[in-house]
């Protein structure tokens, strides 16, 4: 049984998010963006929009949206394909900051993430003397802006760095919650959804206050589930903890074709320039995995997964492909007319690296695979690639 | 066609073939049962063009005919009927019409002929069995079968039929599980098949304990099983299974002699402390002593201490306790035998003064 007072020491949650992460990342490196719309996102007829930056935010343009709608909303923004090499990089740094605070970090994605800074509490001042220190590291090591928003919970806190961003910083302190969340939209709220929010306009509720002074029999029939949970959530109630960043679970690539293919010597040769992409991934993080994944998706939505494993845990290409090929190829032959929308290679199954196999020897990166690294290192990534790869350039 | 039946009659061979039948299909037929009645009896055949499963039964008022019937809704209507009915099944033109009491199901049909068969498997060798002794065989090594590996050939069992002797072995490429029984007529020449990974699990399904004898027929392409009412035959892995026989560790002459009952409780307890993700133990032997060591990363341990019969001293390896736990699980008897060479080779667990059974593990690199 935890004392009183032990149940009454708060949490101190902090939600980090980087300001229009991509596209500060592209002005960072070009200067001579700076003031106009910037858009990151696919370029082909089916791309979508990744980020934007404030500047074309203005122009109706928001993340998600197909990058068409972005070009005719906003014509004149400069529009960039995105470099994720370059984005880690940068995420890297910024993750590194957050551990210089606390080990307790749950990464959301390169851009965003909760920390629990409760131990923490010891060695500065307040929450607030965290999160200006957070903010100010990421500002001299990356020359970009973070929001952040502080509060005892995950739920509040990203709400806080949502409300106060771009540039944001916001403390919600548990005198304030209700305050804070009562006049946002309903929508607003973490695991309402569209769905979710229409059936609630529908009985009148618009705002986070509404919702919790609804009759929770009222709400339950509007909205057809549990409702003791949500009307928590609405008070700012979240006991969810921190989960601390899991070892990761799979390294993948995929692509979406602006053409469908309908040529397996074409779907090779894209098969293989992924497999080259998460090998070389693989090489960087020193992962060996044992399971290979494709991922095949017919037009329009049909998703296919097709996975076998690696005799030992590995990380050359040739190896990585060669399975990934025998996969497409049962799975085409199989297809009464095969085409194929998307395209995707993952490799997991990495806790069997310290397994030996009885049949063969612990596989290593191939001169070839290490060769090929080097050069791209130094000169960028793709410099040297696989001639089958150059297929899909055409 | 036409017959009747009593629901249980009709219940058991349902339950040995429906299994064979997979969820999602690459033809259509392959849903469906193949029903055929002729005599006094009728027949049950599924079949995933790699398995085939065929079973019949005694029925009355039959009317010679066969056609294909929906797999799953068949089982699932006789499982859902009470028990001691009498089901009356008549082909109607396209339609089989099931009735039961006040029950009255109509079910859609595929023709007879375009459901495929295997016939003919060109037998090269034929073995009879004690079912118990084949249960056996299969039943304490199919554990270690690899699943889904692109060494297809290990994606299920090896039946090496030599002389006197028939041997099951089944490996993942980390351990290797070997089980072996004496025949009483000896084979003229060595026969190596390998049955994939859906008929050895199939196939042990259908051994029950019991006295009755089971008939191998060894194909060319094909396995063929006889037990009773029912016929198995399994397409086989056409490969090389690699050389087993090399992997097992000959030069491990540092062995200890363990009670099997108090190594496994012993490894079950220190298991619960191992990483989940790599489930590595540490064996650690000194003279009559063998310490067993897990730790996983919240740096919580677990200490094992286990009495054995050794001279090894200062000799520490690490295995994945499952692989352990599954092999101790297999073997029988009193006392088990591990013999080890060094921290990088395999080590061998067999029951002792018997070779059996012979299970061999990679070591973890801890």
């Amino acid at each position: 049984m935890g004392t009183i007072a032990a149940m009454a020491t708060e949490r101190a949650i902090i939600h980090v998010d980087m300001d229009a992460f991509y596209a500060s990342v592209e002005e960072l490196d070009d200067p001579t963006l700076a003031g106009k719309p910037v858009i990151v996102g696919g370029l082909g007829g089916r791309g979508v929009v990744s980020t934007c930056n404030y500047e074309a935010r203005k122009y109706g343009v928001r993340s998600a949206m197909p990058t068409s709608r972005a070009q005719r909303l906003c014509p004149q923004a400069v529009f960039i394909f995105p470099r994720h090499d370059r984005y880690a990089e940068i995420s890297a740094q910024v993750f590194a900051v957050f551990g210089e605070f606390t080990d307790d970090i749950e990464g959301l994605s390169l851009d965003e993430a909760f920390l629990d800074v409760t131990g923490s509490l010891r060695l500065f001042a307040s929450i607030e003397a965290i999160g200006r220190q957070i903010k100010l590291r990421i500002r001299e090591r990356t020359g970009l802006n973070a929001s952040v928003g502080m509060a005892t919970n995950k739920l509040v806190a990203k709400l806080a760095s949502e409300l106060s961003k771009p540039d944001g910083f916001l403390r919600v302190r548990p005198e304030e919650v209700r305050a804070t969340l009562d006049p946002l939209p309903v929508g607003r709220l973490w695991t309402v959804g569209k769905v979710a929010e229409e059936n609630l306009h529908r009985i009148g509720i618009l705002t986070i206050g509404e919702l919790v002074r609804c009759d929770p029999a009222r709400l339950q029939r509007a909205l057809g589930r549990q409702v003791a949970g949500l009307q928590a959530l609405a008070r700012g109630e979240d006991e969810r903890p921190v989960h601390r960043e899991v070892a990761e679970q799979s390294i993948s690539a995929e692509n979406t074709f602006e053409v469908d293919i309908a040529d397996l010597a074409m779907a090779e040769a894209w098969l293989l320039r992924m497999s080259e992409k998460v090998a070389r991934r693989a090489r960087d993080r020193q992962m060996k995995g044992r399971t290979v994944t494709v991922k095949l998706r017919e037009p329009p939505f049909t998703t296919y997964t097709r996975q076998a494993q690696l005799p030992v845990a590995g990380y050359a290409t040739q190896d990585i492909h060669q399975l990934a090929r025998r996969l497409l190829h049962a799975w085409w032959t199989q297809q009464p007319r095969p085409r194929l929308r998307l395209l995707g290679v993952g490799l997991s199954g990495f806790g069997e690296r310290a397994q030996n196999d009885l049949f063969q020897p612990a596989a290593s990166a191939p001169q070839a695979d290490r060769i090929q690294d080097r050069i791209n290192e130094k000169f960028g990534a793709g410099s040297l690639v696989r001639a089958g790869v150059l297929k899909t350039r055409e | 066609m036409q017959f009747s039946i009593q629901r249980e009659v009709l219940l058991k061979p349902l339950q040995q073939v429906v299994g064979v039948v997979e969820r999602r299909q690459t033809l259509p037929v392959l849903a469906n049962l193949l029903v055929q009645a002729s005599g006094e009896r009728v027949s049950f055949t599924g079949t995933d063009l790699e398995v085939e499963m065929i079973a019949s039964t005694p029925a009355t008022g039959v009317h010679e005919g066969e056609v294909t019937i929906p797999a799953r809704k068949l089982f699932d209507i006789v499982r859902a009927l009470p028990d001691g009915a009498k089901i009356d099944v008549k082909l109607n033109g396209e339609r089989v019409a099931l009735n039961a009491g006040r029950s009255r199901f109509t079910l859609a049909t595929l023709p007879s002929t375009e459901f495929p068969v295997i016939d003919e498997i060109e037998l090269v060798e034929r073995v009879t069995l004690p079912e118990e002794v084949l249960r056996d065989l299969m039943d304490r090594t199919s554990f270690a079968m690899a699943n889904q590996d692109v060494r297809y050939y290990l994606n299920g069992m090896l039946l090496d039929l030599q002389e006197h002797t028939l041997r099951c072995v089944a490996t993942d490429g980390h351990r290797l599980a070997l089980k072996q029984t004496q025949l009483e007529s000896s084979v003229a020449a060595r026969r190596q098949i390998i049955i994939p990974r859906k008929g050895v699990n199939e196939l042990v399904g259908l051994f029950e304990t019991g006295e009755g004898s089971v008939e191998i027929e060894f194909g060319r392409n094909h396995l063929r099983v006889r037990r009773g009412d029912v016929v198995f035959t399994s397409k086989l892995i056409d490969g090389r299974f690699p050389d087993y026989e090399a992997v097992i560790p000959l030069g491990a002459d540092k062995t200890a002699t363990i009670d099997r009952e108090v190594l496994r409780s012993a490894l079950q307890r220190a298991a619960i402390l191992s990483n989940e993700k790599y489930r590595g133990v540490k064996l650690e032997l000194s003279p009559g002593k063998l310490r067993i060591v897990a730790h996983n990363p919240e740096q919580e341990e677990a200490v094992e201490e286990v009495e054995c019969e050794t001279s090894v001293s200062d000799l520490a390896v690490g295995f994945n306790v499952g692989y352990l736990l599954d092999a101790l699980g297999a073997l029988r008897g009193e006392n088990v035998r591990l013999s080890l060479r060094d921290a990088q080779s395999s080590c061998l667990l067999q029951e002792e003064g018997n070779e059996d059974a012979r299970h061999v593990i990679m070591p973890l690199r801890l």
